[in-house]
């Protein structure tokens, strides 16, 4: 498995705050990739190093073994987190644009900006300025300008942030659908939840640094089967008499608790049983979120809301 | 760089700028508007505005209140069999705005004569008021020495000077002073607005990029400083089409109204009985409608002179835009472009009136005044070549400056959402960068 996005030892301060730390991982060819991390942790400033936006202050930065350069940025289709398009220009004429600077020629632009349109059942609005779509309608013109140059490599920074529903699904199937065409992709969120689906690495970040980074399967593996998923009807103060355990996802009927320190899983199930009726008692792999809170450190993430507060 | 980049930038800003209905409606309104701010301005210039006022005159010689009333029936009320007192009621009941007392001692001594007014009508009714006296005064004088009529012609005549101009290479020429200043001022003027106007499109342009959240999907592709340049040039491109219109517009219109007038505006001239003036008229009708022409190397110093100081401000016009957050919050931003080209605004009046004056040779000189007074003073005097080159040079040093300033400003300010940014944050950023 050849190495296509590789992060070397790479900091980056904004005058006083050091915004990335020391970060390394690799992407590998043809997996999807998740950079995960709370807001505000560095993922959006390594993502703009990848892509040639942003210069590092330190360490190196490899698409396909060639150090960052305009050359690395035509091998990438990327979508920030804050995306637009030009809203007095027509749909095709700005793709065509954007294709252009991608490196297209005009004829190739115009050939593969037809069939995603079409694809995307779209064609109708080639003629139609951007600002009289509906914002679902531009968000698919926005998937077709991250990838209408057919790069090898997607990077997608919170790409679901503000997608409707159909338009998330779309992307899902884009990205899963490119994955399968053997290319790379990258991704952030701040939302756990998405990643498990769909990645098969990960890399999780916090305050600038990488906490864990690894094969999505393996840490969830080393983490072993200690959450308990129980689904019950009544009485749930004996959630609050628990000790050594963590509850996460919590609501009038459903409790994701985590067990740290060896308890027996039957001890919680029997003593749900004394209060309520259950429904359902599994035992499961930590959350990603989980993961993410055990590494971190609960106080940590704390600290660093209450400090964004203030 | 890579040119390919800069190029496809430049091409989509002036495309999209091109077809859009703002510059259509620029290109038509702007010469309308200049032509409706000359209108105006001559219409209240020719417009015959005198106040009204009376004055009530204490005459104790009853000479000079004559010779007032001559001048102007109106204005002027002999009121020397009223009572002091009773003028002064009169000018606090408004009934008169103000009176003076005129005694021998105003004609024999040089004594100073005394307005009591309300003080309302200004400086137009001081200056009225103290020429009319002056005369009346003066012409008692003169009666009263029993002069004779030569005497007082000589008094009345006029004395015209004409000017013309020697070149060092000994070649003598009309001078045309005055209608250069008015020629060199507008020169000024179009620069000043260009700037302002150019430089205004380029910085909304990148508002507009980072509140529309392209910016770093084009960032992810073009270099800033590619993007930048692209924008310059592309505006640029902008500016020579419209003038290109202009021009050929105006060069079309004048080549229509010249015969167009004259066809007018003959058969009344043929009207005026005596037949000899018809043919002088139609000699001097196009001498009215064309323009007197300009020296070539006029027009080569305003083209480059324009382009310098487009290039000058542009690049700061594009820093602003990348730092503000939101139109509105370019105020603040602006000030330490719009001072500069404010002063020199300022300066060019008086290098109007005094071309080679200290202020107007050195602020012609400093490169951010340059655009707009060197143009101005090349227009009315002849500027030392060492002067002109000079202020091109600087120009151009101070163009690398302000394009390298832009540019670091530039790079980090398209990615900086969320908050304008202060002066010190764009240190910050200079120094970051």
């Amino acid at each position: 498995m050849s190495v296509t996005i590789s992060v070397q030892n790479v900091s980056k301060s904004f005058g006083e705050t050091k915004a990335v730390d020391n970060v390394s991982f690799e992407a590998e060819e043809g997996r999807i990739f998740g950079l995960l991390g709370p807001n505000g942790a560095g993922k959006t400033t390594t993502i703009r190093m990848i892509n040639y936006i942003t210069l590092q202050d330190n360490g190196k930065i490899f698409i396909n073994d060639l150090p960052v350069s305009p050359k690395t940025q035509k091998l990438i289709g990327y979508m920030p987190e804050e995306r637009g398009l030009y809203k007095k220009m027509k749909v095709g004429e700005q793709l065509i644009y954007l294709a252009q600077l991608k490196g297209l020629n005009k004829t190739d632009a115009k050939e593969k900006i037809t069939y995603w349109l079409k694809r995307f059942n779209a064609y109708d609005w080639h003629s139609k300025v951007v600002g009289e779509l509906s914002k679902g309608m531009s968000q698919k013109i926005q998937f077709i300008s991250t990838i209408v140059h057919n790069p090898e490599i997607y990077i997608f920074d919170e790409p679901f942030s503000g997608l409707d529903p159909i338009n998330s699904e779309l992307l899902k199937e884009i990205i899963i659908e490119l994955k399968e065409e053997g290319n790379t992709i990258l991704f952030s969120t701040h939302r756990m939840e998405q990643v498990e689906q769909m990645c098969d690495d990960i890399c999780l970040f916090n305050n600038g640094k990488v906490v864990l980074t690894g094969n999505l399967r393996q840490i969830k593996k080393d983490y072993g089967k200690n959450t308990v998923l129980l689904e019950f009807q009544g009485d749930s103060s004996f959630l609050d008499e628990l000790d050594d355990v963590r509850i996460n996802n919590r609501s009038t009927n459903f409790a994701e608790i985590r067990i740290l320190n060896g308890l027996n899983p039957q001890e919680i199930l029997k003593k749900a049983m004394q209060n309520s009726e259950i429904h359902k008692f599994q035992l499961v792999e930590p959350s990603l979120n989980e993961i993410f809170i055990s590494t971190v450190g609960e106080d940590n993430i704390k600290m660093q809301q209450e400090a964004k507060l203030l | 760089m890579n040119w390919r980049q800069t190029y496809l930038v430049l091409k989509r800003e002036y495309l999209t700028r091109v077809k859009s209905k703002g510059f259509i409606w620029a290109t038509i309104l702007v010469p309308l508007g200049f032509a409706v701010l000359i209108g105006v301005g001559i219409f209240i210039a020719a417009w015959d505005s005198e106040i009204e006022f009376t004055i009530g005159v204490f005459d104790e010689t009853g000479e000079v209140v004559a010779t007032l009333q001559e001048i102007d029936e109106d204005r002027y009320v002999d009121y020397s069999d009223v009572p002091v007192d009773t003028l002064r009621a009169m000018v606090q009941r408004e009934e008169i705005t103000g009176y003076v007392i005129v005694n021998e001692s105003h004609i024999t001594e040089n004594q100073n004569l005394e307005l009591i007014y309300s003080g309302s009508g200004g400086l137009q009714l001081l200056t009225a008021v103290r020429s009319d006296f002056r005369e009346s005064i003066r012409q008692e004088r003169l009666r009263r020495e029993d002069v004779s009529q030569d005497i007082r012609n000589i008094f009345e005549s006029s004395v015209v000077i004409d000017s013309r101009r020697l070149s060092s290479e000994g070649e003598e020429t009309d001078d045309d002073t005055e209608f250069l200043s008015v020629v060199g001022m507008f020169m000024g003027l179009i620069i000043f607005g260009a700037i302002f106007g150019y430089g205004g499109y380029i910085m909304r342009g990148v508002i507009e990029e980072k509140t529309n959240r392209i910016i770093e999907v084009i960032a992810s592709s073009v270099k800033p400083i590619e993007l930048l340049t692209g924008k310059m040039a592309g505006v640029g491109a902008i500016a020579i089409t419209q003038f290109g219109i202009w021009i050929l517009a105006f060069t079309g219109l004048s080549a229509i109204a010249g015969p167009l007038a004259a066809s007018i505006l003959g058969p009344d001239a043929s009207t005026s009985q005596m037949s000899g003036e018809l043919a002088q008229a139609e000699e001097q009708l196009p001498a009215i409608l064309d323009i007197p022409t300009l020296e070539t190397s006029l027009i080569v110093y305003f083209v480059i002179f324009f382009f310098l100081g487009y290039l000058l401000y542009s690049s700061l016009f594009a820093a602003i835009g990348s730092a503000a957050d939101s139109e509105t919050d370019t105020q603040q931003l602006m000030l330490p472009i719009s001072a500069p080209i404010f002063i020199a605004y300022i300066i060019m009046f008086h290098a109007m009136q005094s071309p080679d004056s200290t202020l107007s040779v050195v602020g012609s000189l400093i490169p951010f005044f340059s655009p707009i007074l060197m143009i101005t003073r090349i227009a009315i005097t002849e500027v030392p070549f060492w002067q002109t080159s000079t202020a091109i040079l600087l120009m151009m040093l101070s163009f690398v400056g302000t394009m390298w300033l832009s540019a670091k400003i530039y790079q980090v300010g398209i990615l900086s959402y969320g908050k304008t940014a202060s002066f010190k944050d764009l240190a910050k950023w200079i120094k970051q960068s």
